[in-house]
């Protein structure tokens, strides 16, 4: 077969774009609606496996390991457990952006800074939820640090009402 | 079920761009180079499997327009699409096309040719792969920080950061033996002339100078985005043995998955899984495929592994999970320079996806390199004692879809 290539040098690009929108239909979105409604009221909520007895944070239809039905909803500790992190890089402007933006340049992180992500095994749960870790240092973050929620002072039923996770400071 | 051999192997080289081909014209070249070892013309081929990661490249189904050009026309075509373990899998179903009787030749082919997309790397397929959990996350009001802290630890390099983090306290393994894989694994690839980034001479401390990502990853940890294609030629025992002078023989395979990834369960959900570095979906597929293959001490009898490793970790966790070493003493092995060209259990001689990562490619690479190594045909990064055994695998999702791959210089 006679190759392009022998024609051309270089393959040529070609200027595009696809919008690819934003509509996703799922078949049970009202499970993280429901978990985001608990956390207007300080409320954690996982559910609850008959078959294994696995709580799931936040909450799914049925489990991954038995398959059965999670209908049973319960209410986890807003205190937990470091199981795993990780540390970003010093932030800098102009060196990343998320969804088009700067976060440095909207003020949603100082210049120099390290986001500390984590893995929180909250108390009566079996799954990790991710967070960020505020109030503490890189160096101070290991695993099986005990922190708790820091949670936002007006609640609107959203995810984001979970702010946080904080060292638990005795 | 029909004894399956490898009788051809094929690839390009990788780099970052390859301008030169457009995506047709390179995977084409991957299979001609195949058909040419194994000495099959296209007329002979009775079947092909093809694959690579879903949305890859910007176009969303390769396999209609490269038909031609890989001598599929008018033939019975398969696409498989698993993530990061395709290629693994794409072998596999040649394995199950061949070994079932149906067919006696077929070819497998898996590519990636991520410069097609307008921005480097694999924007295009990665949205649509993690899109529909975000907007939902977004739609019950996840906050812009929020998914910033996801994002700078986001696909499969965050996954591989938690892996990492988990590995290292569960085995008392620090950061620089991650340095430690990546030097080895680019001195390797310095070595293998289809390979793409080529490191002779590097050290760890090379590896340590270079700027932190997001810990405990370093720049020089982390795999490339390559443009490349592989494929294999695979027959049934009578043609393997005519046609072939060393056949390379499938003796086990499967791939498992475990529970969903993190971030995409469904509706965003948690699940069960507290240890991102368990991957029992690659404990099970490895007891499944050395079951198959008649191996019961992998420590043994396995000669040469050829492991799916974009983060150095990875190597460690899976050669562990193969049972190549005991659990936790991976990284020892590493320090003893057990698992270097030379070493007791040769692990990716080819310096595998760390050094060269064209995803769909990447698994079939990989078992292909195995057998390389088993045909004697590695050339300067053959390892240099006799291989029997080799174990191939591939990772695609968080904790989920692990292909193994045992192959060996007789079926039996």
């Amino acid at each position: 077969m006679p190759y392009i290539k022998e024609e051309r040098k270089e393959t040529i690009s070609v200027e595009g774009d696809w919008d690819i929108g934003g509509s996703t239909t799922w078949k049970d979105s009202t499970l993280l609606q429901g978990y985001a409604q608990g956390l207007k009221e300080k409320r954690i909520i996982g559910s609850l496996c008959p078959g294994c007895g696995k709580v799931i944070v936040p909450p799914r239809n049925i489990c991954g390991r038995c398959h059965r039905k999670m209908d049973e909803k319960v209410v986890v500790s807003d205190i937990g457990t470091v199981t795993c992190f990780v540390i970003s890089a010093p932030f800098a402007k102009g060196k990343m952006q998320v969804l088009g933006m700067d976060p440095v340049e909207t003020g949603l992180v100082g210049e120099g800074e390290r986001v500390i992500s984590v893995y929180v095994k909250l108390d009566g749960a079996d799954s990790n939820i991710d967070t960020e870790l505020i109030g503490a240092k890189p160096e101070e973050v290991y695993v099986g640090m005990r922190v708790k929620a820091v949670w936002a002072k007006e609640r609107q039923g959203k995810l984001s009402d979970l702010e946080a996770v904080e060292p638990l400071r005795d | 079920m029909r004894n399956v051999a490898i009788i051809g192997c094929g690839q390009t080289k990788h780099s970052a761009r390859r301008r030169d081909v457009n995506l047709a014209e390179m995977v084409g070249d991957a299979v001609w180079n195949a058909l040419e070892d194994a000495q099959v013309t296209p007329q002979e081929v009775d079947a092909f499997t093809v694959g690579n990661m879903q949305g890859f490249g910007g176009v969303a189904q390769p396999e209609q327009w490269l038909g031609d050009w890989i001598g599929a026309a008018g033939k019975p075509v398969l696409r498989v699409a698993t993530g990061g373990s395709t290629g693994g899998c794409v072998a596999q179903a040649a394995f199950y096309a061949v070994a079932s009787g149906l067919y006696d030749i077929a070819v497998a082919t898996a590519w990636e040719k991520h410069s097609d997309s307008k921005e480097p790397g694999a924007t295009t397929g990665l949205s649509h792969v993690a899109l529909g959990n975000t907007i939902n996350m977004i739609n019950c009001g996840l906050s812009f920080k929020h998914l910033l802290s996801m994002t700078l630890v986001g696909a499969a390099a965050g996954v591989a950061c938690y892996q990492a983090m988990y590995y290292m306290y569960r085995s008392g393994s620090r950061v620089e033996h991650l340095d430690m894989v990546a030097a080895k694994d680019r001195r390797n690839a310095a070595k293998n002339k289809y390979a793409h980034l080529q490191w002779p001479g590097c050290t760890p401390e090379d590896i340590a100078k270079t700027e932190w990502v997001a810990y405990p990853f370093r720049y020089g940890h982390i795999c490339p985005a390559s443009d490349g294609a592989s494929a294999m030629v695979l027959a049934c025992e009578d043609i393997a043995r005519k046609r072939c002078k060393k056949p390379v023989w499938i003796k086990g395979l499967a791939a498992y998955s475990d529970e969903e990834n993190q971030i995409m369960s469904e509706g965003a959900g948690g699940i069960g899984i507290l240890d991102a570095s368990q991957q029992i979906g690659a404990t099970m597929s490895a007891i499944k495929a050395y079951r198959m293959a008649g191996i019961r001490d992998p420590q043994k009898e396995i000669d040469v592994a050829e492991i799916y490793q974009p983060f150095p970790n990875q190597e460690l966790i899976f050669a562990e999970r193969l049972g190549l070493f005991d659990e936790g003493t991976a990284w020892r092995a590493l320090e003893k320079g057990e698992t270097d060209i030379n070493g007791r259990m040769p692990c990716d001689p080819s310096g595998g996806v760390n050094a060269t990562n064209a995803i769909g490619s990447s698994a079939l690479q990989r078992i292909l390199e195995c057998a390389l190594q088993i045909m004697g045909k590695a050339e300067e990064h053959q390892v240099p004692k006799e291989v029997h055994n080799a174990v191939a695998t591939g990772w695609g999702g968080a904790t989920n879809y692990i292909a193994v791959t045992v192959l060996g210089d007789s079926p039996y």
